[in-house]
C-alpha cells in the first residue's frame, strides 16, 4: 500500500482530485471579489453587466473600471509571487527564501522613491499629483527600470561566481543598499511624496488600469511558461547542485533561466501593484504540505493556484466589504498568513515531515 | 568478466589551477585502468586526493595533464547528457529534501532519458523499481527520504545512481556515516551489482579491513601523493599496502589481514582447547591484555578450555596457582588482579 504513494501514484492523483476543487475554489473567490467591496453588487446583477443586460451605471463603473481589473490582478500578482517564492526556496534550497531575495523588489523601491522625490524636488510633484498616485505610469516604469538593474546586476555577477550562496548574500547587499538611499532620500523628501511612497509600500492590486493589465498579463503569463518549462530542473536541484549537474543538467542555462523568470514576475508584480510581501514565502509551504510533495510538476501549477485563491482572499478581506475603509494589503497577508504558516508548520512537524525544501 | 576497460587514465597529472598558473599538484602521472564489472577501492590517507582524483575522473575537474578515456572517448567531449548515461555518482554531502519519496528521488535518475517535463514512462518506472530492489530497498519506494535512516538512505542514492544506467558508478565515501553493518551491507550491495548487472563500480573509502576484502582491485595513494594499484592480495604481499598506511605504533597484521592495536607485552601464554570459536575468542582476549603465545611449552600463565554438556569453563594456571573461571571477564580478572599476577 505504500508502493501506491511512490509509484507516481498518490500525489499525482492528489493533483487530479485537489485541481477541480481548487479551480472551483478559485472561481467562487473570483466572483465574490467582483460582488464585494464597499458597495456590493448583486450576483445576478453581476451576471447581466458581463452578458451586455441592463444594470445601474454606478455598479456598471465600479465593476469595468475597478473590479475585473482589481480581481484578474490579484489572480496573476498571486499565482506569480507564489511560484517565484518556490522557485527562489528551491534554487537556494533555503526554505526562508522568497521572490525578493535577490533584491528586485528593494531595486524597484529604488526607482519608484527616486522619481517621486524627485518629482518632488524639482517642483514638477504637481504634474504627477494630477495623474493619479497609483495610476500613475511612471511609477510603474520607474519600478520596473529598478527591478530590472537588479536583474542585470545580479546576472552580471553570477556569470561570474558559481556558488549560489555568494548570490543569496550579494542580492540582501544590493537590498540593504538599496534600501538606504531610498531612506536618505526620504529623509529629503515633502509631505506629500512621503506619503504617496509609503502608500505605495503598502501595496495594492487596485492600481492597475486596462491600459497596464495586458502588459502585466503578458509578462507573467511568460513567467509561468519559463517555469512549467523548468520543472525538470527544478526537481534535480532539490538534491543540489552537483547531483543536478551529474544527471546532465546544464546547470549554468537552468540558473539564468531562474534568476531571470524570477525578477521579471516580481518585478513586474511590484512594479503594479507595489513589494507584496508575505504570499511569496508562505504559499510553497502551504502547497508542500497540502499536495504532499516536493515534486515541482505538481507544486509550479498548484502554486499558480493557491497564489491566486489566496491573493483574492487577502484582497476581499483587505477591502473590509460593507465599508469604506481599505486596509494595507502587506498588513493582511502577514496578519492572516503567518498564523496559517504557523499551523502548517506545527502539524507537519508532528507528522514529521520536513517543511524544509 | 570482459576485459574492455571502462576507464583509462595515461599520464595523469592532477591538482588545481588558478587561471593559467598550477597552483597544486595533487598527483603525478598516473596510470590506472578499470575493467567492466570490476570494482576498485580507491584508498590513502587524508588529505592524499582522492577527493581530487574523483572530482577529475568525472569530469567536474579539468586534469592538469593527461587524459581520462571513458568508454573510448575523452571524458570531457561528452556532452552533459551523455556523460551523465555514461557517469552516476554517489556524493557524500546528503539530500535534505523534504516531502520526497524513495521513488521520487531514484526516478530523478533517470533525468537523462525523460522527456522536458521528466515524465516516466512505464519502462522508465520499472527500471526505478528494479533498482530499489537490487539494492534491497524496494519496500522504501514510498517512504520519505526525511524520514529515513542514514543506512536506507545510503541505499536509496544508490538506487538512484544505478537507476542512471551507467557503465560506471562512482561513490565518494559511501561508507561513511554508517554502523559497521551497514557498512558491510553497502559494500555487499555494490559488489553485487558489479557482478550482476556488470557496470563498473569505483569507490572512495578509509574502510581499509572492508576494502581489502571486497575490492577486485585497490587504488592506494599514500602521502606523497604516489599511487600504486593492484590486487588486494597482491598489495598484502608485496607489504605495500602496509607500508602506505602504517603510522607510529600501528601496524598492520600481514596474517589477519587488519591493522593491529599495539598493547604493551605483559607475558606468554599456552592454551589448550579444542579448534572453535571458544578458542578462537579467549586467544583474542589474552592477546587484548598483552599476552602472546608462547613459542614453546613452556609459558608464563597457561589456560584450558573445559567442556561438560553445555557447560564451559576456563581454567587457569601459573606458578602461583590455578583457579576455575566462568567467564572470560571472570579469566581476565584472576590474570591482571595483582594479587595472582606475580605475587611470589
Amino acid at each position: 500500500m505504500n508502493l501506491e504513494r511512490g509509484v507516481n501514484g498518490d500525489s499525482m492523483r492528489r493533483l487530479a482530485f485537489a485541481l477541480p476543487i481548487i479551480s472551483g475554489v478559485l472561481i467562487v473567490l473570483f466572483l465574490l471579489d467582483l460582488m464585494l467591496g464597499s458597495v456590493n453588487i448583486p450576483l445576478d446583477a453581476l451576471f447581466s453587466i458581463m452578458t451586455g443586460g441592463d444594470v445601474k451605471e454606478t455598479w456598471m463603473n465600479i465593476f469595468w473600471d475597478w473590479r475585473l481589473p482589481k480581481a484578474i490582478t490579484a489572480i496573476f500578482a498571486g499565482g506569480a509571487l507564489a511560484l517565484c517564492g518556490l522557485l527562489m526556496q528551491t534554487f537556494f534550497r533555503n526554505p526562508l527564501a522568497d521572490p525578493y531575495i535577490l533584491g528586485i523588489s528593494s531595486g524597484a523601491s529604488l526607482g519608484v522613491a527616486l522619481v517621486m522625490m524627485s518629482a518632488g524636488v524639482c517642483g514638477v510633484g504637481t504634474i504627477f499629483a494630477g495623474m493619479g498616485l497609483l495610476g500613475d505610469v511612471s511609477i510603474s516604469v520607474s519600478a520596473i527600470a529598478g527591478a530590472f538593474a537588479v536583474l542585470l546586476l545580479i546576472l552580471l555577477i553570477s556569470s561570474k561566481i558559481r556558488s549560489n550562496i555568494t548570490i543569496l548574500i550579494l542580492g540582501i547587499m544590493v537590498s540593504y543598499f538599496c534600501g538606504a538611499i531610498v531612506t536618505i532620500l526620504l529623509q529629503f523628501a515633502d509631505e506629500a511624496s512621503l506619503h504617496s511612497y509609503t502608500f505605495w509600500t503598502f501595496g495594492s492590486f487596485s492600481g492597475v488600469t486596462w491600459n497596464q493589465l495586458p502588459v502585466l498579463v503578458l509578462l507573467l503569463t511568460i513567467g509561468f511558461t519559463l517555469s512549467i518549462f523548468s520543472v525538470k530542473s527544478l526537481n534535480a536541484l532539490l538534491l543540489g547542485e552537483q547531483y543536478a549537474e551529474s544527471l546532465g543538467m546544464n546547470y549554468h542555462r537552468t540558473r539564468i533561466i531562474i534568476i531571470t523568470t524570477t525578477a521579471l514576475m516580481a518585478g513586474a508584480v511590484t512594479a503594479f501593484c507595489g513589494p507584496i510581501g508575505f504570499l511569496g514565502i508562505a504559499i510553497p509551504h502551504f502547497c508542500r504540505a497540502i499536495f504532499v510533495t516536493a515534486d515541482h510538476r505538481i507544486l509550479v501549477p498548484g502554486c499558480i493556484l493557491v497564489g491566486g485563491i489566496i491573493a483574492l482572499c487577502t484582497d476581499l478581506v483587505s477591502h473590509l466589504p460593507g465599508t469604506d475603509i481599505v486596509l494595507p494589503l502587506n498588513a493582511i497577508t502577514a496578519l492572516f498568513g503567518a498564523p496559517v504558516v504557523i499551523w502548517v508548520i506545527v502539524r507537519g512537524t508532528r507528522f514529521g515531515r520536513g517543511v524544509t525544501t | 568478466m570482459s576485459d574492455t576497460a571502462i576507464l583509462t587514465c595515461t599520464g595523469l597529472t592532477i591538482g588545481y589551477r588558478n587561471q593559467k598558473t598550477i597552483i597544486k599538484e595533487v598527483s603525478r602521472e598516473l596510470n590506472l585502468s578499470l575493467r567492466r564489472g570490476e570494482m576498485v577501492c580507491l584508498i590513502g590517507p587524508n588529505g592524499c586526493g582522492k577527493s581530487t582524483l574523483i572530482r577529475t575522473l568525472t569530469g567536474i575537474q579539468p586534469p592538469l595533464s593527461g587524459e581520462v578515456i571513458l568508454c573510448d572517448r575523452r571524458i570531457g567531449e561528452f556532452s552533459p547528457d551523455e556523460r551523465a548515461r555514461t557517469l552516476s555518482v554517489v556524493l557524500t554531502s546528503q539530500v535534505q529534501a523534504g516531502y520526497l519519496t524513495a521513488f521520487d528521488i531514484v526516478a530523478l535518475g533517470r533525468f537523462p532519458y525523460t522527456n522536458w517535463a521528466g515524465h516516466l514512462t512505464d519502462p522508465d518506472k520499472k527500471i526505478v523499481l528494479s533498482a530499489l530492489a537490487a539494492v534491497g530497498a524496494g519496500d522504501l519506494a514510498g517512504r520519505f527520504i526525511h524520514e529515513m535512516s542514514d543506512g536506507e538512505r545510503q541505499k536509496v542514492m544508490i538506487a538512484r545512481a544505478l537507476a542512471q544506467e551507467p557503465e560506471l558508478m562512482v561513490l565518494d565515501e559511501p561508507t561513511a556515516f554508517l554502523d559497521l553493518p551497514h557498512k558491510i551491507e553497502t559494500m555487499r550491495i555494490l559488489r553485487q551489482v558489479a557482478q550482476k548487472t556488470n557496470k563498473s563500480i569505483l569507490l572512495s573509502t578509509h574502510d581499509l579491513n572492508l576494502a581489502i576484502r571486497c575490492a577486485d582491485q585497490l587504488w592506494i595513494i599514500d602521502r606523497k601523493g604516489n599511487m600504486i594499484a593492484g590486487t588486494p592480495e597482491d598489495l598484502v604481499l608485496s607489504g605495500i599496502f602496509g607500508s602506505a598506511f602504517e603510522i607510529e605504533g600501528v601496524h598492520f597484521d600481514a596474517v589477519r589481514g587488519e591493522f593491529s592495536i599495539p598493547v604493551e607485552r605483559r607475558g606468554t601464554f599456552t592454551l589448550s582447547a579444542p579448534e572453535s570459536v571458544v578458542r578462537i575468542w579467549t586467544r583474542c582476549a589474552l592477546e587484548r591484555i598483552g599476552f602472546v603465545q608462547a613459542e614453546g611449552t613452556t609459558a608464563d600463565i597457561s589456560v584450558t578450555v573445559r567442556n561438560e554438556g553445555d557447560k564451559t569453563w576456563w581454567h587457569y594456571s601459573q606458578l602461583g596457582g590455578q583457579q576455575d573461571c566462568d567467564s572470560i571477564r571472570e579469566l581476565i580478572g584472576c590474570i591482571t588482579s595483582p594479587h595472582n599476577n606475580g605475587d611470589e
